[in-house]
């Protein structure tokens, strides 16, 4: 019943983070490029390294109130909370947030990233509360802001959901826009994500034949790309096993966004 | 573990031919010499033709509530219990119904009786017995339990319901020789009205008098006459708003006999209040007195550890954690032959969620490891039931399960039920919040799976080729040897639908002994039916354990004689056990010979060792 953005830290991680870098991503919240932190990220970070998590999350929070548009020190924010189980205290400040800059795209992706990551404490029926409530500020994040982030990031979150729910074709919809976004020429690594996520949908609705195909022009564009690869190169129960670990209720997704700040 | 999605296998009830391959036994044949432990598992369906096919209802509401959702809530009741209740050495049964005048069924095990020995054979004795009331306009049957409450030697059935429990007195045969039962559940104290679900025996307080737990699914308010629609759990993860439990000590009535008193409170029980689902009894942590272990519906699994001094001490955390996940039901056994009791529960594993159940392996330092996934015992669907027993007789307990909520229509109830339940600000004790489910299937169509211990801390999943792959709404099971053949049968009860009765034609298994024990009865000895009573038998260098259960695992009681598999042993070294009372008696194996027979059944009396071979 949930589903997490990333569900295989080694591929998923990054996507997000690196996705609000590039123009074709549009939000206009995001800077180009992370600033360097602030007094009070580094004073957070201190606390964080000293084991101190309360006074590293009042030093983050104050950090995203003063730049909520600044998606890299919001993923670090929640992170802590995640590490501190203050799950609800991330959502509340992000809903905190949503109220006072309600044309904010960015703050609304974090306020789903925010329930994301209170999923894997949560009870199976309330992982599908959660999951919704991430959808639905996703979907605001594109009404704000057709980004290929928002879509890639909604239409990524459709796919684990099992397919008895009827939101696949939704998420297919989404990603094939993602992918329409990507840019022409050179497209950055982290778009290969869209096209991974294509394709798992279609194998989500039992179609592996076009899931094959989108994973194959997803490695057209992106070769070598492992997750492409692994994909085309299994079959059967061995695709099946790889895929339902991938999107496996339960697991953590990393929504630290790490890979795009190291890009 | 590899998806296992729904599938529809269409609606025909499945009316379990022979499973391919396998050789029925010749009628009246017994077990042949010991060959592989490796001998595949068989089963042939026989319900029928053993007068055990008997079709459950549900319970169906009327009145301005949400009758349908209700009924979603409620789809239990369909129990099985096994008890010889003639005492003649043969196992009988007890089938439950639950709708408005349905009768339960109480069923005489004849397959030994002479000129009956055409497999194995069933009359339906209810009206002599009197025992198959209980469903009125007030009272819903849920359970039902044989125990042997006034130790006078014969089992007593004790009828659990959405209501007040009965209480079938057993009074022996009349001068007809037909069955006679009294009941006397308001004369025993049993009077409190509650929504029990299962109901458990076991002598918590070691005076040699068995005692009741009751398992309670929803607050004690009749489903038949609510006055308000705020009766489902409200919280689908974590909730506090159920039945919980309620413990009964057997004590001395005035003018003789036996009552009972609601002890819950002073033994420390009281602070549950979630919704009990199944309940199960053993000795984990090794010290003599029977602790407990609650499977929790919508809510964390509880673990209470007997202090030994008529209280107990919730013990969750540090033993099991708490969980959010569907707790159905509750077995123990000793699966990988470590010494201690390890325990099995059932939760939801399904497309759209996917909980797994968890098998409990007993760390012996007061904790738990989940091994389900390790073991592969992780996914049964929609798990109702689940029973360790030691179906080839290769020395490892096996595990058969029984799955499936409502097998209906092509329409899935679960995208409109997802739809209530991410809608903000939804009462989820509201039945009013909730949609008919009409015509659709929620969870159904799922094979039953037999888990066949491999004795290497694994199972391989083996319900088709054992033929006991039905894809009916499974709810109970029961675990006897109703043919007395040395193989293990099994009776697996379905909501709305037919019993199905398995005969065990295993071609051939290894060795086995089978132990009926008999308490000595108070004031210094045992209950009589021995509930609690630990063995560990020894031989040939390896040690079983097995412990007699008051009625674990949902939906069913299975036979009180203790089976051993032994696979391919030549003799039995020596048998220990220790009585509820603490006595510990050894039989030991005279020279050359086996300390009790193999390939048989052996009375074992408190005090006196074997006293029929």
């Amino acid at each position: 019943m949930t589903r997490r953005l990333h569900p295989d830290p080694a591929v998923a991680a990054a996507f997000l983070l690196s996705l609000i870098c590039s123009p074709a991503f549009g939000l206009a919240a995001a800077s180009p490029a992370p600033p360097e932190p602030p007094a009070d990220v580094r004073a957070a970070r201190a606390a964080l390294a000293a084991g101190e998590h309360a006074r590293a999350l009042k030093a983050y929070e104050r950090a995203v109130r003063a730049a909520p548009g600044e998606l890299r020190w919001s993923a670090e924010y929640r992170q802590a909370a995640i590490a501190a189980e203050a799950y609800d205290r991330s959502i509340a400040l992000f809903e905190e947030l949503v109220d006072d800059h309600p044309g904010s795209a960015a703050v609304r992706l974090n306020l789903g990233y925010a329930f994301v990551d209170k999923i894997p404490s949560a009870g199976a029926v309330t992982q599908v509360i959660l999951a919704d409530r991430a959808l639905g500020h996703f979907s605001k994040a594109i009404e704000l802001e057709p980004s290929w982030l928002a879509l890639y990031t909604r239409g990524n979150s459709y796919v684990f959901w099992p397919a008895i729910f009827g939101r696949t074709r939704k998420g297919i919809a989404d990603l094939e826009r993602a992918v329409e976004l990507e840019p022409k020429e050179s497209p950055a690594p982290f778009h290969a994500h869209a096209w991974i996520a294509l394709g798992d949908a279609h194998w989500r609705l039992g179609d592996l034949d076009a899931a094959r195909a989108i994973w194959r022009r997803g490695l057209d564009r992106f070769p070598d790309n492992p997750a492409l690869e692994e994909r085309l190169g299994r079959e059967g129960e061995a695709l099946d096993r790889l895929l339902d670990e991938h999107y496996a209720i339960g697991k953590r997704v990393d929504t630290s966004l790490e890979e795009l700040w190291e890009r | 573990m590899t998806r296992r999605s729904p599938t529809l296998l269409g609606l025909a009830f499945l009316l379990l031919p022979t499973p391919s391959g396998a050789s029925p036994m010749p009628e009246g044949a017994g077990p042949e010499a010991p060959i592989a432990p490796a001998a595949p598992i068989r089963f042939q369906e026989i319900g029928e033709r053993a007068g055990v096919r008997h079709v459950h209802s549900t319970r169906r509401f009327t009145g301005r509530h949400k009758a349908q959702v209700l009924e979603m809530f409620t789809a239990g009741g369909a129990a099985v219990a096994v008890g010889d209740f003639d005492g003649d050495g043969w196992d009988d049964l007890f089938l439950t119904d639950s709708d408005l005048g349905k009768p339960s069924h109480l069923l005489r095990n004849v397959t030994g009786d002479e000129g009956t020995r055409d497999g194995i054979a069933f009359v339906d004795v209810t009206a002599a017995a009197g025992v198959g009331g209980g469903n009125d306009e007030s009272s819903i049957v849920a359970d039902a339990l044989w125990f042997d409450h006034d130790n006078d030697g014969d089992p007593d059935l004790l009828v659990a319901r959405f209501g007040t429990p009965l209480l079938y007195r057993n009074l022996g045969p009349g001068p007809d020789g037909a069955p006679r039962f009294e009941e006397v559940a308001a004369a025993s104290g049993l009077t409190a009205f509650a929504n029990t679900i299962a109901a458990i025996a076991f002598d918590y307080d070691a005076d040699g008098w068995l005692d009741l737990l009751f398992g309670n699914y929803f607050q004690p308010k009749n489903l038949l006459r609510l006055d308000t629609t705020k009766v489902l759990p409200e919280d689908l993860d974590d909730a506090h708003n159920g039945g919980g439990l309620a413990l009964w000590r057997n004590v001395p009535a005035e003018g003789g006999g036996r009552r009972f008193v609601e002890t819950t409170a002073e033994a420390g029980l009281a602070g549950h209040t979630g919704w009990s689902l199944d309940l199960g009894h053993g000795d984990l942590d090794g010290d003599g007195d029977q602790d407990v272990y609650v499977a929790g519906d919508y809510g964390t699994d509880l673990l209470f550890w007997n202090d030994g001094d008529g209280t107990f001490t919730d013990g969750t955390e540090a033993a099991i954690g708490f969980d959010t996940k569907k707790g159905m039901n509750v077995d123990l056994a000793d699966y990988d032959r470590d010494g201690r009791l390890d325990v099995f529960v059932t939760n939801i594993t399904d497309e759209y969620m996917r909980e797994c159940n968890m098998l409990w392996h007993n760390e012996g330092d007061g904790t738990f490891l989940d091994l389900s996934r390790e073991t592969g015992t992780c996914d049964s669907d929609w798990g109702w039931a689940g029973k360790f027993a030691d179906l080839d007789n290769d020395g490892w307990e096996d595990l058969f399960t029984v799955n499936g909520l409502r097998s209906a229509g092509e329409e899935n109830y679960i995208p409109l039920l997802v739809e209530t339940i991410i809608r903000p600000d939804v009462d989820f004790s509201d039945l009013d919040s909730y949609p008919d489910i009409g015509g659709r299937t929620w969870s159904g169509y799922q094979r039953q799976r037999l888990f066949r211990n491999q004795g290497d801390g694994t199972f391989a999943e083996v319900g088709a080729a054992a033929g006991v792959d039905n894809d009916l709404d499974g709810r109970g099971i029961a675990v006897a040897d109703f043919d007395r053949d040395g193989r293990l049968d099994l009776v697996q009860t379905n909501a709305d639908q037919p019993s199905l009765l398995f005969r065990n034609v295993s071609p051939a298994g290894g060795r086995w002994v089978q132990l009926d024990l008999a308490g000595a009865g108070p004031p210094e000895g045992s209950n009589r039916d021995a509930i609690g009573a630990r063995v560990t038998l020894s031989a040939g260098g390896e040690t079983w354990l097995r412990e007699v259960d008051g009625g674990n695992g949902y939906a069913g009681q299975s036979s009180l004689r203790l089976h051993f598999g032994l696979g391919d042993v030549a003799r039995v070294d020596a048998v220990e056990i220790r009585w509820p009372s603490g006595r510990i008696e050894r039989i030991a194996a005279p020279e050359g010979g086996s300390a009790v027979a193999l390939d048989a059944i052996t009375r074992i009396a408190e005090g006196h060792g074997v006293v029929a071979p």
